[in-house]
């Protein structure tokens, strides 16, 4: 137990200080010494101390893993915190007395704010609402809203406002000071690059043709020479400062090939109902 | 879509109202609704047949004709609301969790005024002991039981279990110990476990007193051996008996004891009455604190039971302990809103086909909801039409009604489409409604206001109901809806106006945002960016693309389905093809022999003829 505990002290200071390496053999350390005390999945029978110091080495772990921008490390750290958390559910309701284990330290918010950026930014939105749906009940039944906890409003209102299509808020929320921790801020440049492709996708859409010079407010790029250098990567071409979006060789040519398509669908379908009606009769 | 699903619910009722028999609560989805039919009138004459026997003990002597009729309209009646509240009951409870006292409430009264109907007309026979009564319904369930076993037929079965929530009312601890007593010696096991949870234990010493006990004492060594299923059956009595006098903890030790013994059976004929078992068993679970909502819930504690009882059943092809199994669980993970387990449970289980309508509801509603909170709106969509469509139509079943239409209503607001203003207008649901009226009234109308003030209005509803995020998720669709009715109404606009008109915070979003909804083919239309206008484009003829072709096609479709599951759903007789074989070729015979003897006769006349001509 002892010994635990100053591993995770030292865990916490090579954390601090950046040095991974270092983290991760601690790390890998912590976890067998907490596999040998069986705790790695908390148990009625597991002493309090020893669950919350097997807490602490797993929001660790997933924190350096974060920094390290391992997703598939975080995740799985993500997925063993659970059951501590679900004891921290637990606890957190109304009508349950208190119990002896200590939530000060949890950073269960935080951890799931990130894991929620996290599925943002990798467009995982089914199990972003998963996730969400579980947080909406839990802070319906404390009566208040998910919105109450800045780490998790934060991708709250970053997906909101993506499904609704109000990027230059998106990108007021990764520029400014309202991203919670500097761990948020490491999604930043994921999610500018997710809504600069959305805005590239509907602007090819939308307009007939765009200044470049409006088309670098809009993309939110630094320059010129950056949209330039985007333009040519989508494909657009470009002529007298402006930007034309390639047209979807539609219309005539299409049409003629659709009548064929249709009439024989057409045919086949009333073949079919011939069939269907011939068994009924 | 909803006005197809409304004009079958409507000729449901129709014929609900026309026909005077009881098969018509099954009847709004194909199949079961064919299936019960042949048991459902068989019990009424069943009724029919034992009616007059009681009255003969009575040595009532009054015209026979004209009352056996009046006993048979009523036997039948009786067994009509049997059936609606055996489905009921399950439904409600499954459906709206949190409402469960007031549910059951409701549903109690709803008993009370049909079995008063029913003595009403009784009443005019001699007075019968309701007491004696379910003794004697108790027993004449036995017999069905045995005959399910010897025909190894399950419909036996299911009209037992059907015949359950027309005596709830009538249960009481001396009712089962005395079926007890007379079924079982007093030495078996069966019968101390079952009187011990009745807390009847000294029943066989009290017993013999009763004077009905020597009528009986002769059918003792008959019933010597006691199948399992009659076993089962007065366990799931004895079950509901302890839930409906909220003895929740003695329920729970009960029915985990009860679950043991089951498991160890391996009978087909019990599969249902296992279901069944199983059902009440997670309903006791449910009701024991931690209540659900917390993850640590007493709920969490029977999955193992639950999930091992849905390996065996598996294994045994077991299909009513499977469905009814599945359906729990999902209930279950929803309930602690572990909605990824319950996502996973479903990728590897298959739901059986075979399943009985009301668990295949249920089934589809819970998916619905797992789909509709994972995004996959069309795919929620449809099944939450399902499972409004099989839910039972009996007012007693409304819970679940309402449940799956105001979730259907929701996902259907998510899709951009608006619900169908009947939907609305239909008496079961015209209350629960109203907040989802309102919501999709300011969808359709693009009131941005006006739908976050009735989100916080209805806050607390909408959170019961469980719908509450995917309502906040709908304020993407109502500002989609604005635009497109500004793209609709106006062949240009300025990126101002549509800024104000929806309330949004600044140009530059609506501009994004109307990109967005060009993009994703809400609208048709091209953006100025210089200029700062949207300018729509002309809207074609819908007619001349082969949109309404498709449309045509969908409903082909739909209703040459529906024919060939009707024809699947029919019941046909083992063995009755034969029959018409044979008929077949005896007219066959008599044909061949009619032939024979008009060609006799045609001889004759020949003959006849010849001679004539001879002459």
């Amino acid at each position: 137990m002892s010994d635990l505990q100053s591993l995770v002290s030292e865990l916490h200071g090579a954390i601090e200080r950046k040095q991974f390496d270092v983290a991760n053999d601690l790390l890998s350390r912590s976890k067998r010494a907490l596999l040998m005390q069986n705790a790695l999945i908390p148990t009625s029978s597991t002493p309090p101390q020893l669950v919350v110091l097997a807490r602490q080495v797993l929001e660790l772990g997933a924190l350096a893993s974060i920094r390290q921008t391992d997703a598939q490390l975080f995740t799985r750290y993500y997925q063993q915190l659970q059951p501590f958390y679900d004891l921290e559910r637990h606890a957190g309701l109304p009508g349950q007395g208190s119990s002896k284990l200590d939530f000060s330290t949890s950073q269960r918010s935080k951890i799931t704010g990130l894991y929620l950026l996290l599925l943002l930014s990798m467009g995982d939105s089914a199990n972003f609402h998963t996730v969400l749906e579980g947080l909406v009940e839990e802070a319906c039944l404390k009566g208040g809203s998910v919105e109450d906890d800045a780490c998790i409003k934060y991708p709250v209102e970053l997906e909101r406002n993506l499904m609704e299509g109000s990027y230059d808020k998106v990108w007021r929320e990764t520029k400014s000071e309202r991203v919670p921790s500097e761990d948020f801020g490491l999604f930043s440049n994921v999610l500018i690059g997710t809504i600069r492709n959305e805005i590239a996708g509907c602007s090819e859409k939308a307009y007939p043709s765009l200044p470049i010079s409006n088309a670098k407010n809009l993309l939110f790029l630094e320059s010129e020479g950056a949209v330039i250098e985007f333009a040519k990567q989508r494909g657009w071409i470009l002529r007298d400062g402006r930007i034309y979006f390639p047209v979807e060789p539609e219309a005539t040519a299409r049409s003629e090939r659709d009548i064929l398509v249709a009439s024989g669908t057409v045919i086949e379908n009333a073949l079919g109902y011939a069939r269907e009606l011939e068994t009924i009769v | 879509m909803p006005a197809e699903r409304r004009s079958l619910r409507s000729n449901n009722k129709s014929d609900t109202s026309s026909s005077a028999n009881g098969e018509k609560a099954n009847s709004n989805s194909q199949s079961p609704g064919a299936k019960d039919k042949a048991p459902t009138t068989r019990a009424a004459a069943n009724k029919a047949k034992s009616a007059p026997t009681k009255k003969d003990a009575k040595g009532a002597s009054n015209g026979n004709m004209g009352d056996d009729d009046k006993s048979h309209t009523n036997g039948s009646k009786s067994t009509e609301n049997g059936v609606n509240g055996s489905e009921d009951v399950e439904m409600g409870d499954t459906a709206v969790p949190p409402t469960k006292g007031s549910k059951s409430s409701g549903k109690d009264k709803e008993d009370d005024v049909t079995m008063e109907g029913a003595e009403d007309v009784e009443t005019t026979e001699p007075e019968v002991d309701p007491t004696t009564k379910a003794i004697q319904d108790i027993k004449s369930n036995f017999t069905l039981l045995e005959r399910a076993v010897a025909h190894f037929d399950p419909r036996f079965t299911l009209r037992v279990l059907r015949s359950i929530s027309s005596m709830r009312k009538h249960l009481t601890p001396e009712v089962l110990a005395e079926v007890i007593v007379e079924t079982y010696s007093a030495s078996s096991s069966t019968a101390s476990f079952l009187l011990e949870a009745l807390g009847q234990t000294n029943a066989f010493e009290n017993a013999p007193a009763s004077s009905d006990m020597e009528v009986d004492s002769d059918k003792n060594p008959i019933a010597q051996e006691t199948l399992a299923e009659v076993d089962a059956y007065l366990a799931i009595l004895v079950q509901i008996y302890l839930f409906d006098q909220r003895e929740i903890q003695k329920g729970v030790q009960f029915s985990t004891n009860l679950i043991e013994r089951l498991r160890a059976l391996n009978r087909r004929t019990l599969d249902s009455l296992t279901a069944r078992a199983y059902f009440y068993y997670s309903l006791f679970f449910e009701q024991i604190a931690p209540l659900p909502p917390s993850p640590a819930a007493a709920v969490t504690t029977i999955r193992q039971p639950l999930l091992a009882a849905l390996r065996t059943a598996v294994l045994r092809k077991d299909v009513d302990t499977q469905a009814t199994v599945m359906t729990l669980l999902l209930r279950n993970y929803l309930s602690t809103s572990h909605i990824s387990q319950a996502d996973l449970l479903i990728s590897h289980n298959p739901f059986p086909v075979a399943a009985s309508n009301n668990q295949i509801a249920r089934y589809l509603f819970y998916l619905g909801r797992i789909r509709a909170i994972q995004l996959q709106y069309t795919e929620a969509h449809s099944h939450l039409i399902g499972a409004t469509r099989k839910s039972p139509a009996s007012p007693v079943a409304r819970g679940f009604y309402q449940a799956s239409n105001k979730l259907l209503v929701v996902v259907e607001l998510l899709m951009g489409d608006i619900p169908d203003r009947a939907v609305f207008r239909q008496p079961a649901l015209e209350r629960a409604m109203h907040p989802y009226l309102l919501l999709s009234q300011a969808v359709s109308v693009a009131d941005l206001d006006g739908f976050l003030n009735i989100v916080n209005t209805y806050s607390e509803t909408f959170r019961k109901d469980g719908t509450y995020t995917l309502i906040l998720r709908l304020r993407q669709n109502v500002i989609k809806t604005g635009i497109r009715m500004m793209s609709l109404s106006y062949s240009r606009i300025s990126l101002r106006d549509i800024c104000l008109r929806l309330g949004l915070d600044s140009e530059e979003s609506a501009e994004y945002i109307v990109a967005k909804a060009i993009r994703d083919g809400v609208i048709e239309a091209t953006l100025d960016h210089e200029h700062g206008f949207m300018k729509s484009k002309e809207v074609g003829d819908i007619y001349a693309t082969r949109e309404p072709g498709e449309a045509f096609h969908e409903r082909i479709r739909a209703c040459l389905a529906l024919h060939d599951e009707s024809v699947k759903a029919m019941r046909f007789p083992m063995n009755q093809h034969r029959l018409e074989l044979k008929s077949a070729q005896e007219a066959r015979e008599r044909e061949r022999e009619l032939a024979k003897e008009i060609q006799e006769g045609d001889m004759d006349d020949e003959d006849a003829g010849g001679d004539f001509d001879a002459i």
